[in-house]
């Protein structure tokens, strides 16, 4: 047959594609156990991925409360309107919430995790209760909880406790082991920073579903966020108050603490900011005003600022001194008012001169003539050695961020700095700490309180204890003994009886006529700035310390001034307001 | 013959899966019956394609036989038709006449393959000439390049498919053969500057579906995801979150199969590769008993349309084949093409019972 050849080449060529053919489907089979099969669990955790978005929910921080159990710092529920993603066109439902809540919301929509936007935060309760009320024409909106931290007795507490707000770029670097995320508050300064670990939540999340287009098809799991820790400080928060109050209008800061255990009761710095505010978030401009300021509210000066400490470093000359026998028992001096040394004139702060003073009498009346005199005798290396031996020019560790330290001279400092060698004028200067020599009032505060203990220094810290969420203690913050200066017990004695004397009959005569006896001494720092700077430093009771203090007036003129009026009203607060100077007086 | 015999059987089982797959995959399927709703739709269309299919398989095959030039001039016109008059879709093609009802490059691929096969047969003496090549490579490339410039990228390919098996399977040496791909080969780097930019970017995709997950590789990406994500038994009738969150981008028309294995894993996608290699054995079958060339031809080529179809589609689905748009016979959502199928298997099964009477 004509037409059989093609039929057979048809059917010979259909055999050839049946083996193609069943190339084909092995291929396709193949493909299919690889990916359904060999790597099931890939996909799978791809097709979760798609669909599962996780939102973490803000944690709690632990509350703060002073020593007495006065809240610093606590965390709030807060509310914000949020909109789902999806839903609805945002401009649009924000115009419909303006509407509801009667009021213009100001801060520009922000989008958060996976597309979520927050249309109004915070709102009152009053305003939770309307949107509540009126949800049927929002559609996709929520009201969701936050916690939002203030700060109760604001600026007062503001150095000292510091603020939180959101996590910067930096800080989620530096936080990243700890799931941090750029929705977080965290601490900026102050307590809130130092212990940032101890104080932070733990956080929960939502676990939603959710369609391509992003839209929630349902919530599959929550876990709240959980509060983990709170702290309660060594601060005493009336006593706080009151040392503000005392500042209140100036430039300066108080620190009072127990020597004897190296607790800060207060700690002031004025002027202050306001932190309740820097949690909300504040503009660039407002941030830079505070930054500009030239009375520095940021400043925690207790720690960071540095002054001349004046006459109160006499104290330091007395113990290096005495320590190193230069001043026998029944050693007096004359003091005419001047000192003249290689032809230079080196005046006494009283032109009239102080006449004949015993070394006691010399503290009292912080004669610059006897200080001088002895401080030659002493030279520099052996006042700077006992300086350090106090930690000046060294921080303390306490438990606050940006502690700073003093500076001390030296001869090799000064010839590399200045290009000129260590004259005996610079001895003289440093003799009634003037010249080069610069302080922390912490310095201050440790050197007045390693005094009042004859030697022994604490570290200084305002964390008393951590509280599990059940409020049970689960850490201690116990005295460390930081270091210890030893002295023969008669120089402690001398130089504590000084002090007394300065209050009895010398330049802190404010405080003569306390109920309780205070020792201490007074200081005032040349300011080539303007007004000198007033110090006033002591402990009290005299005989048991129970307080340390230190005030730092700037501007204040000389220390038996401002300085030393404004410790005469502190200790009478504390005598009257807490017990055991009383019970120790009685 | 008793494979044979199980024909209509096989074609219904792929019925009723896609019939389940465009249930599952149908959103409003909670809602009663709504004729908007693509599952009742699909069920009307698959109603009347079986009536069809029952109508066409009592015609004599060598009907169309006949109309060959007419089959051809109908395809031209409706072609032309549609790049002039047609209404376009999302993607910017013009693939519809009479908005959106008639897709005549659907039709065209049939029609095309009973014109090639009524031409080859015509002239057995002929087979393996440069004459016949040179005559059927001319009257392919008019179709073709109208459902080029539609553009139904997809459809062009099954031309070029059918074109190509008419000369496999009717004796074309392969010296002719690999010159005719030659040729081809060698006018491909022309057809990328005809290209719209959407099909180059859906070629390109083929290549590296990785590299952008959210632009053009997604589709592939997701469709991976979704039969990866079924496992070896899947996650359950009705339970896919790739297709039922619409993650799953055409769900229901080409990635039908993904959403067929996330529910029913790999167990559920064997069953259609099965289903499958078992229609298009069956058809060569019916070509090897088919009593005459004209008979043999036309299986033979519906047969290679099929493969190809379904090896395009699925591969695709699991990302080893470009994203054409090409449909997964009687499984995918869609009138126009499960109509034309059932016309192609009403002609293959009158076929088959010619070759048995013999």
């Amino acid at each position: 047959m004509w037409n059989e050849k093609p039929k057979l080449i048809l059917d010979h060529r259909i055999e050839i594609f049946s083996w193609i053919l069943v190339g084909i489907f092995i291929f396709l089979l193949l493909n299919l156990w690889s990916i359904s099969v060999l790597q099931f669990n890939l996909y799978h955790e791809k097709s979760e991925l798609n669909r599962i978005r996780v939102i973490p929910l803000q944690a709690p921080r632990g509350m703060i409360t002073d020593r007495y159990g006065h809240i610093l710092a606590q965390d709030i529920p807060s509310f914000a309107v949020i909109l789902l993603p999806g839903s609805e066109d945002p401009e649009k439902s924000r115009k419909k919430l303006e509407v509801i809540l009667n009021r213009k919301i100001e801060k520009p929509l922000r989008e958060r995790y996976s597309g979520e936007i927050i249309l109004a935060s915070p709102i009152s309760i009053e305003e939770v209760t309307r949107v509540e009320e009126a949800k049927k024409e929002l559609p996709g909106v929520m009201i969701e909880a936050f916690p939002r931290r203030i700060y109760p007795p604001g600026e007062i507490v503001s150095h000292v406790i510091g603020y939180v707000g959101k996590i910067n770029a930096e800080e989620l670097k530096r936080y990243s082991q700890n799931q941090y995320n750029n929705e977080d508050m965290v601490g900026k300064s102050g307590i809130e920073l130092y212990y940032e670990d101890i104080i932070r939540g733990e956080k929960g999340y939502r676990k939603i579903e959710v369609d391509a287009p992003g839209r929630i098809v349902q919530m599959l799991d929550t876990s709240p966020p959980r509060f983990r820790h709170s702290l309660t400080l060594t601060l005493d928060l009336e006593l706080q108050q009151y040392c503000s109050e005392l500042l209140a209008g100036k430039s300066g800061t108080i620190i009072i603490g127990n020597p004897k255990n190296g607790e800060i009761l207060a700690m002031v710095n004025q002027p202050a900011f306001e932190p309740n505010l820097l949690v909300e978030g504040i503009s660039r401009e407002e941030w830079g005003k505070l930054l500009d300021n030239p009375l520095r509210p940021l400043t925690t000066r207790s720690l960071q600022a540095l002054y001349p400490p004046g006459s109160i470093f006499k104290l330091i000359i007395s113990l290096a001194a005495l320590n190193q026998n230069l001043v026998e028992k029944g050693r007096t001096f004359f003091c005419p008012g001047y000192f003249d040394y290689n032809g230079q004139h080196y005046p006494c702060w009283k032109k009239s001169g102080h006449g004949r003073l015993d070394f006691e009498e010399a503290i009292a009346q912080s004669c610059n003539v006897t200080f001088y005199t002895i401080g030659l005798e002493l030279g520099q290396d052996r006042i700077i050695d006992m300086a350090k031996r106090f930690g000046f020019g060294e921080t303390f560790d306490i438990d606050l961020p940006g502690e700073n330290h003093g500076f001390l001279p030296t001869s090799s400092w000064k010839r590399q700095k200045i290009g000129e060698p260590w004259y005996p004028g610079d001895t003289i200067n440093l003799s009634i700490g003037q010249g080069y020599l610069l302080v922390t009032p912490l310095e201050i505060y440790q050197m007045i309180a390693t005094i009042s203990t004859n030697g022994i220094t604490y570290r200084p810290h305002l964390l008393k204890q951590v509280n599990d969420e059940k409020g049970k203690i689960i850490t201690q913050n116990l005295p460390k003994i930081e270091n210890e200066v030893k002295l023969k017990p008669d120089v402690w004695q001398t130089v504590i009886r000084g002090m007394r004397k300065v209050v009895t009959e010398g330049t802190g005569k404010a405080c003569r006529d306390l109920p309780v006896a205070v020792a201490g001494k007074t200081g005032t720092a040349q300011n080539p700035h303007g007004k000198d700077h007033s110090w006033f430093a002591g402990f009290f009771p005299y005989d048991d310390p129970q307080y340390a203090f230190m005030v730092l007036v700037e501007n204040g003129g000389d220390g038996s001034g401002e300085a030393a009026h404004r410790g005469r009203d502190l200790v009478q607060w504390i005598f009257d307001n807490r017990e055991n100077t009383r019970n120790e007086d009685s | 013959m008793k494979i044979v015999k199980l024909f209509p059987l096989i074609v219904l089982s792929l019925c009723i899966i896609g019939l389940l797959a465009v249930y599952s995959t149908d959103p409003l399927r909670g809602s009663g019956i709504d004729l908007k709703s693509f599952f009742w739709r699909q069920l009307f269309w698959c109603l009347s394609s079986w009536m069809v299919f029952y109508l066409v398989s009592r015609i004599d095959y060598h009907w169309f036989i006949k109309l060959e030039w007419i089959l051809f001039l109908l395809i031209i016109v409706s072609l032309s038709a549609v790049l002039f008059f047609g209404s376009g879709d999302e993607t910017g093609a013009r693939r519809w006449l009479f908005s959106r009802s008639v897709q005549p490059s659907e039709f065209s691929k049939v029609g095309f393959a009973i014109f090639l096969a009524a031409l080859l047969s015509a002239s057995p003496e002929e087979h393996g000439s440069w004459w016949l090549l040179f005559k059927i490579s001319v009257l392919s490339v008019l179709p073709m390049v109208l459902i080029f410039v539609e553009p139904d990228l997809g459809t062009a390919l099954v031309i070029i498919v059918l074109w190509f098996s008419g000369l496999f399977f009717c004796g074309f040496g392969w010296k002719k053969i690999l010159t005719v791909l030659a040729l081809f080969g060698g006018l491909m780097p022309i057809s990328w500057l005809v290209l719209k930019d959407y099909q180059k970017q859906r070629l390109l995709s083929f290549f590296s579906p990785q590299s952008d997950p959210l632009g053009r590789g997604y589709n592939v990406l997701q469709s991976q995801i979704a039969i990866g994500a079924g496992g070896f038994l899947g996650k359950g009738w009705l339970s896919g979150t790739q297709s039922q969150l619409r993650f799953l981008p055409a769900h229901y028309t080409d990635f039908i199969f993904a959403s067929w294995c996330e529910q029913l894993g790999f167990i559920g996608g064997i069953l259609i590769l099965i289903l499958f290699f078992w229609l298009i054995w069956t058809i060569f079958r019916v070509s090897i008993e088919a009593s005459d060339l004209e008979g043999k031809i036309m299986a033979t080529l519906f047969g290679s349309m099929f493969t190809f179809q379904v090896m395009v589609n699925i591969g695709m689905n699991m990302g080893v084949m470009p994203i054409t748009g090409i449909p997964l016979p009687f499984i995918s959502y869609g009138g126009s093409s499960l109509f034309i199928n059932m016309v192609t298997m009403g002609i293959i099964w009158n076929i088959a019972k010619s070759g048995g009477k013999e």
